[in-house]
């Protein structure tokens, strides 16, 4: 990249000098390193089910080259832009996420795509980062004493909006996916600092709403009996993941070297982590799970340096969302937690996930920016 | 809280920001901003401090962002320690205590499959995943490859690493049309193996196709199949190797570390041409007498060396799996018989060597011998004292048991021991056969007489073979051997069995039993033909088959100077009406014989003597009732139960047996299950 100049003060000159270099290098990496992971799994998988080898390896390439420019795009927004962009892509999402009750395409069970000409789109994905965004304002908005309007009901519309989303989620099902919302939107909460007796209920609420989910849903039941008791069932996934890592050890078999790849269905999505680890081993796993701490613990940290309650709840959230989807990723790959299908950022083959990884993390530059102080968010 | 640092009162105004709106709305400055106005030196920063007045809302706005960056820390950690946990577990995963099937590298390669059909017994031992040397070539002494091991492939999978086990076995199947799908299916889906064959010996067009596949978890081993150009030339001898290439039988086996560390090619005895000749007479006669079987070998006397060894049925060594055990049963050395007449031989050199009788002294044959509950008889014997000369001709049991009486059982055993009967003999063959003899220390009187004319004692045909090599070539026994003799190196040691002299008239008796006795038919001119005929009754459980004979001919050519000795055997041959309906040595092996020394002599460089023959023969004869030499001693120490008595004065004319002979009378007559030996 050229140098610029720090008098350059075009949009592009302020983006740059404002921005926050060490995180765009952290995605740069992220995104880097998804390259190089569907290199080496997707052709594999794509042998495996009968389509062309480089399919995904294609699709890929264009996808991450779309989620890189979102970042760079949305990175360039002001906090208000940031909030307007959210809101619109939270009704748009809530919509095509209702939309996928009546016109989704059921895929293993759960609708959660809606099909469109060449591709299909999860629109559940947009609305982790955008509602996210979207509680922040309202939090943040229910804070603040207007001498014109009075005091905003934001709390409670931010609840609004997230039993909204709830319900959408439930009936879909996409239990992992309100899992992290609600995680989330509960991290904000206790960000936003409302008083603790209140996150204790919200806590309590929590493990309410994933025993019901343990007692309605058999593949919630299913999942979490094999995580407990590895012995009962089928813990094929996870058990050829484990003997990845193992084979893998300190420093892998090799690019390409892997077999995993070969006996695990999702190996090119949400089991990516074990080819990692099989193909490159301990240490290059460890500067990825690095790299994914530094992004989220850096968007935690920088908030601390914001004065604006509705910057730091939104970073927060985004960051939060990141971090939840990566440690559950990972997490699940590992057998950490029960399994459950959430892609690993940038890393994971599939287009709307990157897509909605990189409208968050977008967000998330933006919201980080280095601002004048006291300018409007 | 009372002060703050706030910017200049130049400061530029925010967009979009309201004028009117109230200062406690506005974000408030970071501590860190200078205290300057924008874009100006830093000479003009001058901070001010001031006290200003602020209102409880912002106080409270500002306690709850102090609680909100506490509570942000908290988050913090908390992630921070999610990912620790993901990295612990990770460390755990990968290093600590790594989740990792055994490497197979470790794994002690499972027996591979039988072939279906195949002995699993021969199926032998587990071997490492390394390439496996080349196995050296087997040749003839003549260079002629027997045995050659060709690369091949086997293709492996490990079912740990097939995904789709249906799909690739569909997938193999089109390529291996043989395969066994449904089986196949089953064996990749097997997760307890990480090792299992899919197809062995596969040709390098279908390793290419199946490589072209692209099915992860199969893989190929690349080793030698093992190829007999001869096919059923020799297979005895060659053995042959199992699916791993590990000799199963035969040279194969017995040289199996040295044909895999040296690949420098064995050379063996063997003489395909000879051998080639010997199999075609022995199928031949084998087919015309309708024979269970049958057994031929020739050896060089001199040396020791095998040039020949047949025997039928046999297999083709290129397929020892699918042979039976008949076919794989190597008759020459691990089949024992009762040797019968050829076995007089011995009786006479032993006789001779040890000076108990003299070509001129005979036996009493005019009665049968009662001894016990056994009687030995002369079929159609000619009740008359016969001759040494002529208990060999016409092949008297009398004469035999008599004689071998008066060498007695402690020079019979001597004797025997020497020449190897007792004993394995060293040939390189696993499958060298112990002789079945009566224990020595029980050796009865009547075991004395009968294993005198060759019964109650069972030999391999190489065990004839060999002692009579060394009655034929000038007493040395030569240890047989089945690899060739460097003709560079030093000549083979045997040891001396007996007397030069005692040969010299052994070959004139073996001459005397082709042109007189019951071997005629074996007579080859210019080959000065020399054996000996030798039929048993073939020992079962119940005692003797009466009509089922182990028919021989034990010879050797040219007697002036051997140098090859011939033995051809039927198992159960049937007589025809060609041999008037006899089945015994001199009628069906004898000519076999001949027709083998007329084939194989010029092959092996001797060519017919016919200019000096008359001469050669003069030289060879020996009279059928030779007389006295002045000043010998016509008396024998009286030895034995049988005291031998020096002919009359009046000998009865020589009769010489019309051709051809009635040489049933040489078999033995012994009724009774106690000598029989299995």
């Amino acid at each position: 990249m050229p140098a610029l100049s720090r008098a350059d003060t075009s949009l592009l000159g302020r983006w740059w000098w404002t921005v926050d270099r060490w995180t765009l290098l952290a995605i740069g990496s992220l995104i880097g390193f998804g390259y190089i992971m569907m290199l080496a799994a997707s052709p594999a998988v794509a042998e495996r089910i009968h389509v062309p080898r480089d399919i995904f390896i294609l699709k890929q390439v264009f996808f991450l080259a779309v989620a890189g420019s979102i970042v760079v795009s949305l990175s360039m927004l002001s906090p208000r832009g940031v909030r307007r962009v959210a809101l619109a892509g939270c009704v748009l999402a809530l919509l095509l996420t209702a939309l996928t009750m009546v016109a989704g395409v059921e895929i293993k069970g759960a609708r959660r795509w809606i099909a469109l000409p060449g591709f299909s789109v999860q629109p559940s994905e947009f609305l982790k980062p955008c509602f996210a965004v979207v509680a922040a304002w309202l939090i943040a908005e229910g804070r603040r004493n207007r001498a014109a309007f009075g005091r905003v009901p934001g709390m409670l519309l931010a609840f609004v909006v997230y039993g909204m989303i709830v319900l959408l989620l439930k009936s879909q099902p996409d239990i992992g996916m309100l899992a992290v919302v609600t995680g989330v939107f509960f991290i904000q909460l206790f960000v936003s600092g409302v008083n603790l007796a209140f996150i204790g209920m919200g806590a309590a609420g929590m493990v309410g709403m994933a025993a019901m989910a343990y007692v309605f849903f058999a593949h919630v039941r299913s999942r979490v009996t094999r995580f407990l008791h590895p012995a009962i069932g089928d813990h094929f996934q996870v058990n050829h993941a484990l003997e990845a890592f193992g084979n893998g050890g300190l420093l892998g078999r090799g690019p390409g070297e892997g077999h995993v790849k070969d006996t695990i269905p999702d190996a090119h999505a949400d089991f990516v982590f074990a080819v990692a680890g099989e193909e490159f081993g301990l240490i290059i796993c460890l500067i990825i799970i690095g790299i994914f701490a530094f992004i989220v613990l850096r968007g935690l940290l920088r908030a601390l340096a914001d004065g604006d309650l509705f910057v730091v709840l939104a970073v927060t959230g985004l960051a939060a969302g990141f971090g939840l989807q990566a440690f559950v990723n990972m997490g699940s790959t590992l057998d950490l937690i029960p399994t459950k299908g959430m892609t690993l950022p940038f890393i994971s083959y599939g287009g709307s996930s990157a897509v909605a990884v990189a409208v968050g993390i977008g967000m998330l530059l933006a919201l980080t920016r280095r601002r004048h102080p006291g300018e409007a968010p | 809280m009372s002060t703050r640092r706030t910017g200049g009162p130049d400061e530029p105004p925010r967009d979009g920001e309201p004028a009117d709106r109230p200062a406690e709305d506005r974000a408030p400055p970071s501590p860190s901003s200078p205290a300057r106005r924008f874009g100006a030196p830093p000479s003009a920063s001058i901070p001010r401090m001031e006290h200003v007045r602020l209102t409880a809302p912002d106080l409270a706005r500002r306690a709850a962002m102090e609680k909100t960056r506490g509570r942000l820390v908290v988050a913090a950690a908390g992630f921070a320690l999610l990912f620790t946990a993901v990295a612990l577990k990770l460390a755990d995963a990968t290093v600590i205590d790594p989740l990792r099937p055994p490497p197979v590298v470790a794994m002690r390669r499972p027996d591979p499959p039988p072939p279906p059909g195949s002995l699993t017994s021969l199926v032998a031992a587990n071997v490492d995943l390394g390439r496996p040397a080349s196995r050296a070539t087997i040749e003839d002494r003549n260079g002629q490859i027997l045995a050659i091991s060709l690369p091949t492939a086997s293709v492996f999978a490990n079912p740990h690493e097939i995904f789709d086990p249906a799909g690739a076995a569909r997938a193999l199947k089109s390529v291996l049309p043989d395969l066994d799908e449904a089986l196949t299916t089953k064996r990749l889906a097997d997760q307890s193996h990480q090792f299992v064959y899919i197809a062995r010996q596969i040709t390098p067009r279908q390793e290419l196709r199946i490589n072209a596949l692209g099915i992860p978890g199969v893989d190929f081993e690349h080793t030698e199949r093992r190829r007999y150009p001869l096919g059923r030339t020799a297979a005895q001898v060659l053995g042959g190797v199992d699916v791993d290439g590990h000799g199963v039988a035969g040279v194969e086996r017995f040289f199996d570390a040295r044909l895999r560390r040296d690949p420098q090619p064995l050379r063996l005895a063997l003489d395909v041409r000879v051998q080639a000749v010997v199999r075609d007479e022995l199928s031949r006669a084998m087919d015309e007498f309708q024979a269970i079987g049958a057994c031929g070998i020739v050896m060089d006397v001199r040396t020791g060396e095998v040039i020949a060894m047949v025997s039928l049925p046999d297999y083709d060594a290129n397929d020892v799996g699918h042979a039976s055990p008949d076919e794989r049963f190597n008759r020459a050395v691990t089949g024992m018989y009762e040797p019968g007449s050829t076995f007089k031989l011995q009786t006479a050199s032993m006789a001779l060597n040890d000076n108990v009788v003299h070509i001129w002294n005979g036996f009493d044959a005019s009665s049968p011998i009662h001894i016990g509950r056994f009687t030995i008889t002369d079929f159609e014997g000619k009740h008359r004292w016969l001759y040494l000369p002529e208990i060999l001709a016409y092949s008297s049991n009398i004469g035999a048991a008599k004689m071998a009486e008066a060498v007695g059982a402690h020079r019979q055993q001597a004797w025997l021991y020497r020449m190897g009967m007792l004993s394995r003999l060293g040939i390189e063959l696993p499958e060298a056969g112990m002789p079945l003899v009566p224990p020595l220390s029980n050796w009865k009187e009547i075991a004395t007489l009968t294993i005198g004319f060759g019964h109650g004692i069972a030999v391999s045909p190489l065990h004839i073979v060999t002692g009579t090599a060394a009655v034929a070539n000038g007493g040395t026994l030569f240890r047989p051997t089945i690899l060739a003799q460097d003709s560079e190196a030093a000549p083979r040691q045997g040891f001396r069995v007996m007397r030069p002299d005692t040969s010299d008239i052994m070959r004139k008796l073996m001459r005397l039993v082709v042109t007189d006795g019951y071997g005629k038919p074996a007579d080859v001119p210019g080959y000065f033909v020399g054996g000996k005929t030798g039929t048993a009754e073939k020992a079962s459980k119940h005692g003797y088959h009466k009509h089922a004979n182990v028919s021989a001919f034990m010879s050797a050519f040219p007697m002036n100077a051997p140098h090859y000795a011939v033995y051809m055997m039927l198992d159960d041959p049937k007589g025809n009406a060609a041999t008037h309906g006899y089945s015994t040595g001199g009628w069906v092996s004898a000519p076999a014989a001949g027709r083998v020394i007329a084939r194989i002599g010029p092959m092996l460089g001797l060519l017919p003597q016919l200019d000096n023959a008359a001469e050669i023969q003069a030289s060879l004869a020996i009279p059928l009732e030779p007389g006295v030499p002045p000043g010998a001693t016509g008396s024998l120490p009286p030895r034995g139960l049988v005291p031998l008595v020096t002919r009359a004065a009046n000998p009865p004319p020589p009769v010489v047996p019309a051709f051809p002979p009635h040489d049933y009378r040489h078999q033995a007559s012994l009724v009774t299950p106690a000598i029989a030996l299995h």
